[in-house]
Formats: structure tokens, sequence, C-alpha cells
């Protein structure tokens, strides 16, 4: 796999994290690992990144940790899904 | 000054505003992307938009079109020889990337071509331009086709719609530069411009998306 190509899958996987998050609301890690399709290691590892992005915030209820999207996250996603329709368009994927 | 060279000016001028908004709206998508062949279309429709630019320019300059003064025909083929190189490498650019975005190595098609009308040896640098540039284009338009069919990406119709009205533009400029036409010259411009308008509509509605 090419670094090109690492790139893409990480960005792909960052997408389909936020787009869970914003779909659910305060969203659990379980039903984000459901939608993202990753192992619960990896997840941490991304929502651990995300977080420190600025993109979802974490929220901490006795032992229930949830996560929603940040407003900088939902605007990532809009410039995000601009960019996918740009680059679809010219035949190209992310 | 002729009505011609201005309408040429402001259709050239118009294509080349579109062509350098493409670019930067490829730069600014492959920031977040980071795709090599975003990258080289960002360059190539940069290039085409500062070629476009410069062949405005010339014909405001001259204040003729290029096939009105056949006895000034060398000189102002001169001072188009940097819109034709530029315009050359573009499409190169571009076509290349298509190449290595469907099959995953350089491109090997669009050189191969350039070196196959180069060993012909026998047009101008403008004639050889505009038809490695009709060449290069049939080639992007055939990826896209090709893209489209195997379903391995979403070409958008608008892009190829832009794509096919410029290369059909091109076949009617080197019509023109061949009979030395000015009406042929004036309706190749004027097809390239509804090509770059195509390509507008597309780059406006990638504007316009939210989150599906």
């Amino acid at each position: 796999m090419s670094q090109g190509e690492k790139q893409r899958s990480v960005l792909r996987i960052s997408l389909d994290i936020l787009n869970a998050v914003r779909e659910e609301g305060d969203a659990k890690p379980t039903h984000i690992l459901y939608k993202a399709n990753l192992s619960h290691e990896r997840l941490v590892r991304y929502l651990d990144d995300l977080t420190g992005k600025g993109l979802i915030e974490v929220k901490l209820e006795g032992d229930n940790r949830t996560y929603s999207i940040t407003s900088r996250g939902v605007s990532f996603l809009i410039e995000m899904r601009k960019a996918e329709t740009f680059v679809q368009g010219f035949g190209l994927a992310i | 000054m002729p009505s011609g060279a201005l309408i040429t000016f402001a259709l050239n001028i118009s294509s080349a505003f579109v062509a350098l908004l493409t670019s930067y709206y490829a730069y600014r998508s492959n920031r977040l992307v980071r795709s090599p062949a975003l990258g080289a279309i960002n360059v190539g429709f940069m290039l085409l938009g500062v070629g476009l630019a410069v062949d405005a320019g010339t014909s405001l300059v001259s204040g003729r079109l290029l096939v009105e003064l056949p006895a000034e025909r060398a000189f102002i083929l001169l001072s188009s020889l940097t819109y034709l190189t530029l315009q050359l490498l573009a499409y190169l650019v571009i076509a290349v990337s298509y190449t290595r975005a469907a099959y995953g190595r350089p491109g090997a098609a669009a050189p191969a071509a350039l070196a196959g009308v180069a060993a012909l040896g026998l047009y101008r640098f403008s004639l050889l331009s505009y038809f490695v540039t009709v060449i290069l284009l049939a080639f992007i338009v055939f990826q896209g086709m090709l893209v489209r069919s195997e379903g391995r990406g979403r070409f958008s119709r608008t892009v190829l719609l832009g794509f096919g009205l410029i290369l059909f533009a091109h076949l009617v400029l080197l019509l023109a530069v061949l009979v030395m036409g000015p009406t042929l010259f004036l309706a190749g411009t004027a097809v390239q411009f509804f090509g770059f308008v195509s390509l507008l509509a597309f780059v406006v509605r990638s504007e316009v998306v939210v989150p599906g």
C-alpha cells in the first residue's frame, strides 16, 4: 500500500467516524465502532486524534462516555464534502 | 480594433478565469485530500489559465485575429508560442495524471502520442501543438468515459461535457489554422468558452453540497 493510499484510507475512516458521530448526536463508542467498522483499539486511536484536533468532543457522565461533533468538525465535514464532490467529478476517489 | 479580436479577447479571458478558478478549487481540495492526480489537475488548469490569459492579451495587443493577417502570420504565431506551449503542457499534465489514476502507473499513452507526432516532423509548431492537444484531449475524454463506464469513480457528466466541448473546439481551431479561416477560429474559441462554462457549472455546483 502506497503512502497516498494510506493517507486516503486514514481520511476515509476519519470521515466515517465524524459522520457516525454527527448522525448519532451524542454517540456511544460502541455505536461508532459499529458504523465505522473498526477494531476497538483503532477506534480509540482515531477518537483521540479527532478529539485532539477539536473535531469531536467527549462527554463523561459517570461510567458513560459519549462523543459529539464540534462546530469545527461540522465545518470540516462540509469542506470535505465539497472536496469529495470536486474530486469525484474529475473521476478520482478519496 | 476589429470586433472579432475583441470577441476573441473576451472569450479567452473568460475561459482563463474559469481555468484559474478550477485550478484554485483543485488546490483547495488537494490540501484536504492530498491526491497526486488532483495536484496535476491544479497545475494543469493553472498553466491553461495563464496560457489563455496570454493568448487573450496577444489578441488584444495585436488587435487582430490570428488568421486575419497572412503576411504577419509568422509573427503572430511566434507571439502565440507561449500560449500554445502552456496549453500543450497543461493537457499533457492532466492526461498523464488520468493515466496514473486509471492504471496506477505513470502515463505512457500521452508521451507516446507526443513522440509519434514529433516523428512525423511535418508540421509547424502551431499545427503540431493543436494536433497534439487534440490527441491529449481525446485521451482525457476517453479516460473519463472509461472511468464512468467501469464505475471506478463518478466522473461528472458536466466535467466530461466540458472536456468534450474543449476537444471539439480544438478540432475546429486545428481546422482554422489549416485553412486560415477567421470564422472557424472564432467558432473554435467560442466552443472552447462553452466548454469552460460547463466546467464552471460543475465548480459552482460542487460548492453548494452539504454533508449527506
